[in-house]
């Protein structure tokens, strides 16, 4: 009986010690991000900040403008997260109560998407398709881009929710009259809010983080930027030493919102992301 | 209305809520791929994009060697695979119960994985900056290293903190993935295996491996197409330092797109590098699919 004891306390302390690991960095920028760039300069050994300064937060949100590309940030998660929620869902909705001609041939394509992995490559295309359409310097055209470019994960997560309510129920509803979409708006939406929120959750992280596309569509525009692009920024325009302060209090701007809204809502986060990924 | 014309519209309305992604998928997706190709078939010349036929394929196949470099860094980095995925089972199979400690726990792991790629490049920049960084201290602290290193200074150095950050992002999702694995495995199997004399070692190589072994395939795949085609990381992290030597695919493909700074911008070369880097990791796959087919193990 001692034997497992102790080696459940082994385990222990090495889980204790793993997850140290994946905290320490986030901690250090955390406490550093308090730090004037002079300290950060001079004093990198020593993690607790001899005062916390707020100033870097203030210079960060007035004067880099910050408070801007917060807005920005908002903006476009918002609109994406409302885009993608109906069009995810829409398909997702058709693919699994839908019958209409070339249902599978369509539905193999939309899976190929998940092999073609060209990645970073399309950008490029996108912006010209983009420009093609005249909305390559709007942050709305981002918005369309991204609602449009299919999101597999988003459609399986939604088509695999709806498969699993009982048939029975929109039958009903389709005896009474209803069309196809209205059972889809007012029977079926309601019953799938929790992959709703799972949906919204994802979203809201893809956007909030994304950064090549949102750099290319802004490239032209610097008050389009969103908050990430804003903060790299700050390394890739060549000024890093002195403006590491800002950088690390705008790291901390990024991340906080995403931590805390993961740390509140880590079971939909960790189911989304893995019943999304694995399927089928 | 009939029932019969009722069912058709049904399926006419079906339609048209898969058109919305139908059309983003043929104009998004499939339009733009097939543009990237017909592009690295195309230079501009004097402001006119003109077909050069396999020009750019030729340069990119015995002229231009830091493409090769690129890849083979991508190779390299994949190479991080070999530190993650162990490290991610055994964090799964350590953490595969239903104590509060357990998720408390797993929480943390996986929480690198919902920041974005590019803010925790900027984070380990920090962490490694050459001058007073804190990695540097620590190791200077405890007698590992005697001077500073300078972490962007060298390939060999730039390529391992792109591991070192691609690990601690990633870990999480993958230990995630092995534990819906090993929860999906059945209690009776356990049970049986028990009450046959099996002890927890033998339960776990009898039973827990060989049952892992198809979703590891899959995991593993996921994880191999995430690392070859990700950019953003070291763009953000190295930007290719030193010098464009830690560059990776992508990265290069992206910046032959969008030179920022003194390089003009070559469509249609960055299509051509960025049809072939495709290629690549298609042929990856397919390899890797055909490789560890069920019944064909190495």
């Amino acid at each position: 009986m001692k034997k497992i004891n102790l080696q459940k306390v082994i385990i222990f302390i090495f889980l204790i010690m793993v997850t140290s690991v994946f905290l320490f960095p986030l901690l250090i920028t955390f406490f550093a991000s308090f730090k004037s760039n002079m300290e950060i300069l001079t004093r990198g050994a020593q993690v607790i900040p001899e005062r916390f300064n707020y100033e870097n937060y203030i210079k960060a949100w007035n004067i880099a403008n910050f408070r801007r590309y917060t807005l920005n940030s908002l903006y476009v998660t918002a609109l994406t997260i409302a885009g993608i929620l109906v069009v995810s869902t829409m398909s997702g909705y058709a693919f699994a109560r839908g019958k209409f001609l070339g249902k599978k041939i369509i539905f193999s394509l939309f899976i190929a998407t998940m092999f073609l992995s060209w990645g970073p490559i399309m950008i490029y295309p996108q912006i010209q398709v983009a420009r093609f359409l005249s909305i390559n310097n709007s942050l709305s055209g981002y918005v369309i881009l991204r609602v449009f470019t299919v999101n597999m994960t988003m459609i399986f997560l939604a088509k695999s929710y709806i498969d699993s309510i009982p048939k029975s129920i929109d039958e009903a509803a389709f005896m009474d009259g209803c069309s196809f979409f209205r059972i889809y708006w007012n029977i079926i939406l309601p019953l799938v809010k929790p992959i709703l929120a799972t949906i919204c959750l994802l979203t809201f992280g893809e956007t909030w983080n994304d950064y090549l596309l949102p750099l290319v569509f802004t490239m032209s525009k610097p008050e389009l930027k969103t908050l990430t692009v804003a903060v790299v920024g700050l390394k890739t325009s060549g000024q890093v030493a002195s403006s590491w302060n800002l950088m690390l209090s705008g790291s901390m701007m990024s991340i906080v919102p995403m931590v805390i809204l993961y740390f509140s809502m880590s079971k939909y986060f960790i189911s989304g992301l893995t019943k999304g990924a694995i399927k089928e | 209305m009939s029932a019969i014309q009722q069912y058709k519209k049904h399926n006419r309305q079906a339609f048209l809520m898969v058109l919305p992604s139908f059309a983003g998928l043929l104009i998004f997706s499939f339009y733009t791929i097939g543009y990237v190709i017909v592009l690295s078939f195309t230079k501009k010349i004097g402001g006119e994009t003109v077909f050069v036929g396999i020009e750019n394929y030729i340069r990119l196949f015995s002229r231009d060697p830091n493409y090769w470099t690129a890849v083979v860094n991508t190779f390299i980095i994949s190479a991080k695979l070999l530190v993650e995925l162990p490290v991610a089972l055994i964090l799964a199979v350590l953490l595969n119960s239903k104590m509060k400690s357990a998720n408390v726990f797993r929480v943390v792991i996986f929480m690198p994985y919902i920041l974005s790629p590019v803010i925790i490049a900027l984070i380990f920049s920090f962490l490694f900056a050459s001058y007073e960084g804190i990695v540097n201290n620590i190791l200077m602290m405890l007698n590992i290293s005697e001077s500073q290193i300078n972490w962007f200074g060298t390939r060999w150095h730039s390529l391992s903190v792109i591991m070192i950050a691609s690990v601690w992002q990633c870990v999480g999702i993958n230990m995630v993935f092995f534990l819906t694995a090993l929860q999906s495995i059945p209690n009776e199997l356990y049970e049986s295996a028990a009450i046959d004399g099996a002890n927890s070692q033998q339960q776990f190589f009898r039973i827990t491996l060989p049952i892992l072994k198809t979703m590891t395939r899959v995991i593993t795949l996921l994880a191999i197409i995430g690392t070859l085609k990700s950019a953003d990381l070291a763009l953000v992290l190295t930007n290719g330092a030193p010098g464009g030597k830690s560059e990776n695919m992508m990265t290069f493909v992206f910046k032959y797109f969008f030179s920022q700074g003194a390089r003009i911008p070559q469509m249609g070369y960055a299509a051509t590098a960025g049809s072939v880097s495709a290629l690549i990791i298609g042929v990856i796959t397919v390899v890797y699919l055909v490789t560890t087919k069920e019944g064909n193990e190495l």
